[in-house]
């Protein structure tokens, strides 16, 4: 004779192995989290950046893959915006051609041309001020 | 099953503080009864499996919420049951019969059933043929001889809806075995 408790785990009794490998997961998987909690790591790197562990762990340690692709994103910037400086210098330093020099040696010369004498011509009259004086008509009133 | 006493002793104070070695005693003492009543409502051995490990995880989540250590048990099946409930609701397989209340029928001391070899396949057969509402009171008095105030909380019904339904569960249960003898 048997109580029914005892039918029924008679029963199930085949299950306990999976259930063991079971539990194991929901204790390992708890166990990960009480060291991930502890990790040096984690601290180390809130410290490095300047924020509070707690902040690190709830804030940025949560959403760390998407601060990551930022983090990816802006180096990608970085190495373009670079690459793009370098050409440009390579760009300046290529040796100027013939035309080129021909160009700027017909432009230097129209500039001496342009700028060569600045100064007055020695016979010329110098400005004269201007003083204002009364008109024939005024005077002629006034001789009346 | 365990005694009170043993209950009392269960590592509670320290799954609180987070210590899985607590943990891992508490869910090796409720696996295999946690097992079976879930795997006898829903019939499905992996099912079963996957409610037990969504009942381990919901319980480390939520032990906050337990406010006395003994009824860890209790508050347990008390998950388990709400996410049979769940898979049930999502399945839309969940018919809840009621059944009249028998409060005064309600035998006071049910444990004296035994059962002989020869009529354990049909002690099975007729777990699985009962309704749902009383197939869960009647595993959750037998598995872990829970008192009908715990049965009432777990499955969230009135105290004399349970009472009705282990005495219309236990009253079939005695026909048949009293008609295979």
């Amino acid at each position: 004779m048997k109580t029914p408790l005892e039918i029924l785990l008679a029963r199930h009794q085949p299950a306990t192995p999976k259930l063991d490998a079971l539990r194991r997961s929901v204790v390992a998987e708890l166990n990960n989290q009480a060291t991930k909690e502890q990790s040096l790591p984690a601290s180390l790197v809130a410290s490095f950046l300047g924020c509070s562990n707690k902040l690190w762990l709830e804030l940025v340690f949560p959403c760390r893959r998407i601060w990551t692709g930022l983090a990816a994103v802006w180096v990608l910037l970085f190495i373009v915006n670079f690459s793009q400086r370098d050409s440009a210098h390579l760009v300046l330093a290529k040796p100027a051609t013939a035309g080129m020099m021909m160009s700027y040696r017909d432009q230097q010369k129209l500039l001496n041309e342009l700028f060569a004498d600045r100064s007055p011509p020695a016979d010329a009259e110098p400005p004269k001020t201007f003083s204002p004086k009364p008109r024939t008509e005024t005077l002629n009133i006034f001789a009346a | 099953m365990p005694e009170v006493a043993d209950i009392e002793q269960l590592p509670v104070p320290q799954a609180r503080a987070g210590n899985p070695a607590a943990w891992d005693a508490l869910f090796r003492r409720y696996q295999l009864p946690l097992y079976v009543y879930v795997f006898e409502l829903v019939r499905d051995e992996q099912a079963g499996l996957d409610l037990v490990q969504e009942t381990f995880i919901a319980a480390v989540k939520h032990l906050g919420s337990l406010r006395e250590d003994a009824k860890f048990g209790s508050w347990l099946f008390g998950i388990a049951h709400q996410k049979c409930l769940q898979r049930w609701r999502k399945r839309k397989e969940f018919l809840f019969d009621e059944i009249p209340e028998a409060p005064d029928e309600f035998e006071a001391a049910p444990d004296d059933l035994l059962i002989r070899r020869e009529q354990e396949t049909d002690f099975m057969n007729l777990l699985n043929q009962l309704p749902l509402p009383q197939r869960s009171v009647l595993l959750l008095h037998f598995v872990e001889d829970f008192p009908l105030e715990e049965i009432s909380r777990i499955t969230e019904t009135p105290l004399g809806t349970v009472k009705s339904r282990l005495h219309y569960a236990k009253k079939s249960l005695r026909k048949i075995l009293e008609e295979n003898k």
